[in-house]
């Protein structure tokens, strides 16, 4: 008798125990918020559940300069977290060998929203966007089938892969969806606007940033809507063509001439954090950008139409959007040590 | 009294077991699909062997790669399918030439359809595993999708290095989805239970370049973005496989 109840205080109390570090994740590390107010995620969760060890080993991908071919260049190279992470003061991406990309790096937060990815919008799902950088030559260089070997090589990995997918085996697919489990965790909802929005301490506006918040919400929230400050679409904003690059956007992955010149409309959270600006990364502060929209636009056949009619911004209007748009920055996201690099 | 005991138990656990394997070989069968990779009638042989396509241009092949998915067979009053039907099959690659689908109903069936190419949830649905995994070559990065089929080669018509053309065949978006459907006639094809029967299939590499649409490989050697000329080589290869005989 005594032996029965030995048995099951051992198996239920095992399993209680496991219960308890195992299956349940670690309260804070992989806590996905979707914030009040905010529409539903794009990102289908249920074919990637988030759990503490395929995070970290995203964490740990996304840092390790061992997915470039010479091991030089990390993801963490050209999107670091002070700046909302992308390449902070660089116009162009810079990669291997001191190569330069033709784009300006993007910002990564709140991906889970995203409906298509890249400037030009050609990358449909999340977790193959990382197969770009990867594989581009002036980027990482590398093939995901190279870095499946390497990985299939440390005993580290494969254990980290093991304890995330149960499977030692690495696989493109896990590597993916390991990054995805990393990348999607980068949120964003904690500036000064959003507590002003929720009505909590810390949320104080100035009256310079409340009249930049009514001048933004006239003339630039249709495009940058919030609460994520962007419409999830692609338009021309009137930029001149930079000769040099010739970069017309969108129209390369849909062949369509209506797309020309037409590229992502970005976040404008963290935007204080993330100069340069536009998608090569020509404007190096935000006053230049308010330049260009109240008296750069070049009109053409594609240009949006909320930019077909002059914007007239005075001075004083110009600095009170620019103060309202320093309220965007998050930095409990900016410093959130989650997102540092450990090596663990 | 004890070991006796073991003995009995033993017995009947094998003795149900085997009920249940019976139960499942009662109704169902193995249909192997065997893809056999032909320019016109040769068997190919990859990089050193020297062919003509329908055009009068002499060529060899490096790479022949291709999805079938979705596979069905199909007669009075039986079909069967399979989950998760995605298959890349490799000129180069004898192991990637058998397909096994288990469990298929016995009866008899007389179609057979699957698509060349993937359809658009593989496309849109992120980082797939097996056949689909990135690491397969089979996936453009810069603008999401599936390589559904590839054909590539060398022709001292191409004025390109190395005398290179190269067909790599995608795109799931209309007007541009080169996904292909093929429905075959297979003559009468037996499951029986607890049988394996087979498939032979041919596909014909010579099928590229031709019908609708003779390719002139001086004029068309790469095509590598989905458009117009990926659904012109779509058309031409959509019926580029036959069935050669039932076992």
């Amino acid at each position: 008798m005594k032996r029965i109840v030995y048995f099951f205080v051992c198996v239920f109390g095992g399993f209680l125990l496991a219960a308890s570090f195992g299956f349940c994740p670690v309260p804070g590390d992989v806590d996905f918020v979707i914030p009040k107010g905010w529409p539903q995620p794009h990102y289908d969760f249920s074919k990637n559940k988030l759990t503490e060890a395929g995070f970290k080993l995203g964490r740990r991908l996304f840092f390790d300069p061992g997915l470039s071919r010479d091991s030089s260049t990390s993801c963490a190279s050209c999107h670091t977290q002070f700046s909302g992470f992308t390449h902070v003061d660089h116009s162009l991406s810079h990669g291997i060998n001191g190569l330069k990309g033709k784009r300006n790096s993007l910002t990564l937060f709140n991906l889970a929203w995203g409906t298509s990815f890249m400037w030009d919008g050609g990358v449909n799902n999340l977790e193959v966007q990382p197969l770009n950088p990867i594989e581009n030559p002036v980027e990482m260089d590398n093939k995901l089938e190279n870095i499946v070997a390497k990985l299939n090589q440390s005993t580290v990995y494969k254990s980290l892969f093991y304890a995330a997918f149960d499977d030692s085996l690495v696989t493109g697919q896990h590597v993916l969806k390991a990054l995805a489990q990393f990348t999607v965790m980068l949120e964003s909802y904690n500036s000064k606007y959003d507590k002003y929005m929720r009505h909590e301490a810390g949320g104080e506006m100035t009256r310079a940033e409340l009249h930049g918040l009514k001048l933004f919400r006239k003339n630039c929230a249709s495009c940058h809507t919030e609460p994520l400050f962007t419409n999830n679409g692609y338009e021309n904003n009137g930029l001149p063509v930079d000769t040099e690059l010739n970069d017309f956007g969108r129209i390369k992955i849909t062949r369509l001439a209506a797309d020309s010149l037409k590229f992502k409309v970005p976040s404008l959270r963290n935007i204080a954090n993330s100069y340069p600006y536009m998608h090569d990364g020509r404007f190096g502060n935000l006053k230049k950008v308010l330049e260009h929209y109240t008296s750069g636009i070049v009109n053409s056949p594609t240009l949006a139409k909320q930019l077909r009619r002059k914007i007239m911004l005075s001075e004083e209007d110009k600095n009170d959007l620019i103060a309202f748009l320093q309220s965007l920055s998050d930095k409990d996201f900016l410093f959130d040590m989650r997102f540092r690099n450990y090596a663990d | 009294m004890q070991h006796s005991m073991k003995k009995i138990l033993t017995f009947i656990l094998l003795l149900t077991q085997s009920t249940v394997f019976a139960q499942n070989g009662n109704n169902t069968g193995t249909v192997k699909i065997v893809v056999q990779t032909v320019f016109d009638n040769e068997p190919l042989k990859l990089e050193t062997k020297k062919y003509v396509n329908a055009h009068g241009d002499s060529l060899y092949i490096d790479e022949f790669r291709f999805y079938i998915s979705g596979i069905k067979f199909s007669g009075s009053g039986a079909a069967a399918s399979e989950k998760e039907s995605y298959h890349l099959i490799d000129a180069g690659e004898a192991s990637t030439q058998t397909i096994y689908m288990k469990n298929i109903p016995a009866g008899n069936y007389t179609q057979l359809n699957f698509m060349i190419g993937v359809d658009s949830t593989a496309n849109t649905n992120g980082a797939n595993g097996g056949d689909l995994d990135p690491v397969k070559g089979m996936y453009w990065a810069w603008n999401t999708g599936y390589i559904m089929a590839k054909l590539q080669g060398r022709s001292s018509v191409c004025k390109t290095l190395h005398h290179a053309f190269e067909f790599h065949i995608g795109g799931y978006l209309p007007p541009f989805n080169a996904a292909r459907n093929v429905n075959l006639e297979t003559g009468v094809l037996t499951v029986e239970a607890g049988k394996e029967s087979v498939v032979y299939l041919k596909a014909d590499a010579a099928e590229w370049f031709k019908d609708p649409e003779t390719i002139d490989l001086s004029k068309m050697n790469e095509v590598n973005m989905p458009g117009k000329d990926a659904m012109k080589i779509a058309d031409n290869y959509k019926d580029m496989f036959s069935v050669t005989r039932l076992e």
